[in-house]
C-alpha cells in the first residue's frame, strides 16, 4: 500500500491541526491515550478540548494554540493510507510551511467561513506556493460551517471567489473539489452532516479517496541517475538514484556537466547485482572508465535525449527573505554562487505581476539566474527534481525556485 | 501491496544515508540494540554493499539487559561493525530525566567533541512521540547539543541541511518515516537479526527497549515476528507505554530533546 501525502494548507487559525485531529479520532487511529493527554493539556490551559493538541506537541505550540513547525499523521481510509502534513498558517512561519508542504501529492485547503475571517491573503499564498510545489489535487474544505448556522450561501460565495484565483493561478479546476465542514465538531469530515442538508457532494474523506483513486502518475521514459558521489571501492563507479526511466547493463551513457561517455558495466542496486534499475533505486554504477574526482551532483543520462548543461536558468521564485547581491542556489547536492536578475515581480495573492523591480519578502518574481558554472537543470513540468532549487542569501534561506 | 511501501521506505532511507555518508567528513551512528537502529545499520548495508561505512556507538550505562550485550557482541561479528561502546556512569537516585539526558549525553558528548563527528544518524521515528514527529531529516545541533526547534532549517527537495556553525553537528534520522510496524513488516521480510526481549517469555515482552531501570515488559504473547505485526494491528497503548522517561511530565520529551537526547 502506497501512502498518499496530504498537506494542510490555510491562514492561520482556520483549523488546519484540528482538522488532522478530528480526522484521526473519527478514523479511531490515534489511541485514546493520546486523546487523554490532549484533552488533559486543554483542561490545564482552561480551554475547551482541543483536536489539534493531538499533533501540536511543543509547549509553545500548546500555550499559544498555533502550530510552529510542520508535523505529520498517518490514517487509513477504505484501504488508502494518507499521511497528513500539518504546517503552520503564520506568515512568518512559510519555511516551515513550504518544507512540510513539499512532501505532498494532494492539499487540503482550509478556509474559515466565520464572520471576519474567510479568504486571506495567506489563503491565496499557500494556493500559489501548492501550485510551485507540483501539488495537482486539491480539496477545498470550507470550514467552521457551524460558526456560520450552516448557511449554504456562505459557502457558494467562497467557492466562486475561490475558483477564479485557482483558475488565474494555473490549477485545472476539475482538480478543485469544495467541501462544507467543520473540523471542530466534525460536520462531513467521515460521515455525511445532517446539519447541511443542502449538500449532496462527498465527504472530506471520500473526496480525498477519489482525487488518490484518479490520479495518475507522469512517467517520464527518459533516463536520469542523480550522482551522489563517487564509489568508495572502485574508480569507474559511482553512487546515486534514478530519477526517471531505466538504466540497464550495456547502455551508453554520459554524465554531466562533465560531459563523459561511457558504457554501463554493473549495476548494483540496494546490495544486489541486477541487470536494470528503475526510478526510485539507489544505484552503484560501474563504468567502463574513471569518473572524474567532483562528480556529486552530476546527472547521468542516455546518450541520446540528454539534456544541455547551461549556466544560465530562467526561474520562477517564491522569496521568503529579502535578497542582496550575495545569492547562490542549492539544488541536488550542488551549491552554487549565482546573480539573480529579476525581470518581474508577481503578487502571489493576485497571481499578477506588479511594477515592483525587487521582490519582498513573500512575494513571487520571474528572474534570469546566472550560474557560477554550468549544471544540469530540466524544467520542473519535465523532471521535477531537475527543476527546482533553493535560494539562499548572505548564508540564509531565502525562498525557492523553479524552472519554467 | 506491503512490500511496495516497503520498498519505497527503504529507498528514502537509503538515500538519506547514503547523503549523510557523502555530504559529512566524519559521520557515526548510535546503535542500542533495539529494533529500529538494528533496521537502520541493515539499511547502511544495503547502501554500501554490505559494509557499513562508520562507526556505531553503544552508550553503555552498565545496565542493560544481558540479552542486549549479547546480542550487541553477536551482531558486531557477524555483520563486522566497528562497534564502540562508550561507558557512562549511572547513580542508583538517578531516574528518567536526569539519567537518559544527563548520563548518555554527558558521555556522547566527550566521544563526539574528541573524534571530530559531524553527523550522528539516530533512528527515530515521527509515529513514536509528538515531538520526534516534529524533526527534519537533518538537524543541527549547536555546540552545546542543543536542537533550536524554534528555528528549523528549510527542508525539501532532497536538499538537506548541511551549514554548520563551527563546533556543532547535524542529526540524521534516516527513519523518520517509518511507522512500527514497517520496521516489523522490514525485520520480516528481510529477516534482520532481532533482540530477542521483543519476543514473549512467560507472557511477558518488552516493545521499547531502554535499560533494566526504567523499561517495564508488557504483558503479551508474542512469540514471534508474525505474532509481534498481529498484536499491533489490534494494540490501543502506545509503544512508548513502558518507558518511564516519558511519563514524569507533560513536556519531558522535549526537554531531553532540546538538550540533545536522542
Amino acid at each position: 500500500m502506497i501512502v498518499k501525502n496530504v498537506t494542510l494548507l490555510g491562514h492561520k487559525d482556520h483549523g488546519k491541526s484540528t482538522l488532522i485531529g478530528q480526522m484521526l479520532i473519527q478514523t479511531k487511529t490515534v489511541t485514546q491515550d493520546r486523546i487523554n493527554e490532549a484533552k488533559k493539556i486543554s483542561e490545564n490551559l482552561g480551554r475547551p478540548f482541543e483536536p489539534g493538541f493531538i499533533l501540536d506537541s511543543f509547549s509553545e505550540e500548546r500555550e499559544n494554540a498555533m502550530t510552529i513547525d510542520t508535523t505529520r499523521a498517518e490514517l487509513t481510509y477504505k484501504g488508502l493510507a494518507f499521511e497528513f502534513i500539518d504546517v503552520p498558517g503564520h506568515e512568518e512561519l512559510i519555511k516551515n510551511m513550504i518544507s512540510g508542504a513539499s512532501y505532498a501529492e494532494f492539499a487540503v485547503l482550509l478556509v474559515s467561513a466565520a464572520p471576519e475571517e474567510g479568504i486571506r491573503d495567506q489563503t491565496k499564498r499557500h494556493l500559489f506556493l501548492a501550485r510551485m510545489l507540483g501539488i495537482k489535487k486539491l480539496i477545498v474544505a470550507v470550514n467552521k460551517m457551524d460558526m456560520i448556522k450552516y448557511d449554504q450561501e456562505a459557502f457558494n460565495g467562497i467557492t466562486a471567489d475561490l475558483s477564479s484565483f485557482i483558475r488565474n493561478i494555473g490549477f485545472d479546476e476539475g482538480n478543485a473539489t469544495f467541501v462544507p465542514i467543520s473540523a471542530y465538531s466534525g460536520d462531513n469530515i467521515l460521515e455525511k452532516s445532517a446539519n447541511m442538508q443542502w449538500y449532496t457532494g462527498r465527504t472530506l474523506l471520500d473526496a480525498l479517496y477519489d482525487s488518490a483513486e484518479s490520479a495518475e502518475s507522469n512517467v517520464n521514459p527518459s533516463l536520469r541517475v542523480l550522482v551522489q558521489g563517487k564509489s568508495f571501492d572502485s574508480e569507474n563507479g559511482i553512487m546515486g538514484k534514478v530519477l526517471c526511466g531505466e538504466v540497464k547493463v550495456g547502455t551508453r551513457v554520459v554524465a554531466l556537466p562533465e560531459s563523459r561517455n561511457y558504457t554501463v558495466k554493473e549495476i548494483v542496486s540496494q546490495g544486489e547485482q541486477v541487470q536494470s534499475a528503475h526510478a526510485g533505486d539507489n544505484v552503484d554504477l560501474e563504468f567502463d572508465g574513471k569518473v572524474d574526482e567532483e562528480v556529486r551532483g552530476s546527472v547521468v543520462a542516455d546518450e541520446t535525449g540528454a539534456p544541455s548543461p547551461s549556466d544560465e536558468i530562467i526561474g520562477k521564485l517564491f522569496v521568503t527573505k529579502r535578497f542582496n547581491g550575495n545569492t547562490l542556489i542549492k539544488a541536488n547536492g550542488n551549491e552554487m554562487r549565482c546573480k539573480i536578475n529579476i525581470e518581474q515581480v508577481i503578487d502571489p495573492t493576485t497571481g499578477n505581476a506588479i511594477k515592483d523591480s525587487k521582490p519582498e519578502e513573500l512575494q513571487a518574481a520571474i528572474a534570469n539566474i546566472k550560474l557560477e558554472k554550468k549544471a544540469v537543470f530540466e524544467k520542473s513540468e519535465k523532471v521535477p527534481e531537475l527543476g527546482r532549487f533553493l535560494v539562499y542569501s548572505d548564508n540564509e534561506f531565502a525562498g525557492i525556485g523553479i524552472v519554467e | 501491496m506491503i512490500m511496495q511501501e516497503l520498498k519505497k521506505l527503504e529507498n528514502k532511507s537509503v538515500f538519506i544515508i547514503r547523503e549523510a555518508k557523502l555530504n559529512f567528513k566524519n559521520i557515526a551512528a548510535l546503535w542500542s540494540m533495539g529494533k529500529d537502529s538494528t533496521t537502520m545499520l541493515s539499511l547502511a548495508r544495503k547502501a554500501f554493499k554490505g559494509k557499513v561505512p562508520f562507526p556505531v556507538i553503544h552508550i553503555d550505562n552498565g545496565i542493560d539487559f544481558p540479552e542486549t550485550y549479547e546480542f550487541r557482541e553477536e551482531l558486531t561479528k557477524k555483520w563486522n561493525l566497528d562497534t564502540i561502546v562508550l561507558k557512562s556512569k549511572i547513580k542508583s537516585e538517578m531516574s528518567g530525566f536526569a539519567c537518559c539526558g544527563e548520563n548518555k549525553t554527558v558521555a556522547l558528548k566527550k566521544f563526539m567533541n574528541d573524534n571530530g563527528i559531524d553527523g550522528l544518524i539516530v533512528s527515530i521515528r515521527r509515529d513514536e512521540h509528538g515531538i520526534r514527529a516534529k524533526e527534519r531529516y537533518v538537524s543541527p545541533r549547536n555546540e552545546k547539543f542543543e536542537w533550536n526547534y524554534k528555528d528549523q532549517p528549510a527542508e525539501l527537495w532532497n536538499n538537506y541541511s548541511s551549514k554548520l556553525d563551527k563546533k556543532g553537528h547535524v542529526r540524521i534520522h534516516p527513519l523518520l518515516d517509518w511507522n512500527e510496524i514497517d520496521i516489523w513488516n522490514y525485520v520480516k521480510a528481510e529477516k534482520v537479526p532481532m533482540n530477542p526481549l521483543y519476543f514473549s517469555r512467560n507472557g511477558y515482552r518488552y516493545r521499547s527497549l531502554g535499560c533494566t531501570h526504567c523499561t517495564v515488559a508488557l504483558k503479551s504473547e508474542a512469540k514471534n515476528i508474525d505474532d509481534i505485526i498481529k498484536e499491533l494491528e489490534t494494540t490501543s497503548a502506545e509503544e512508548r507505554s513502558g518507558r518511564q522517561q516519558d511519563k514524569e511530565k507533560e513536556y519531558v520529551m522535549e526537554k531531553l530533546r532540546a538538550l540533545g537526547y536522542m
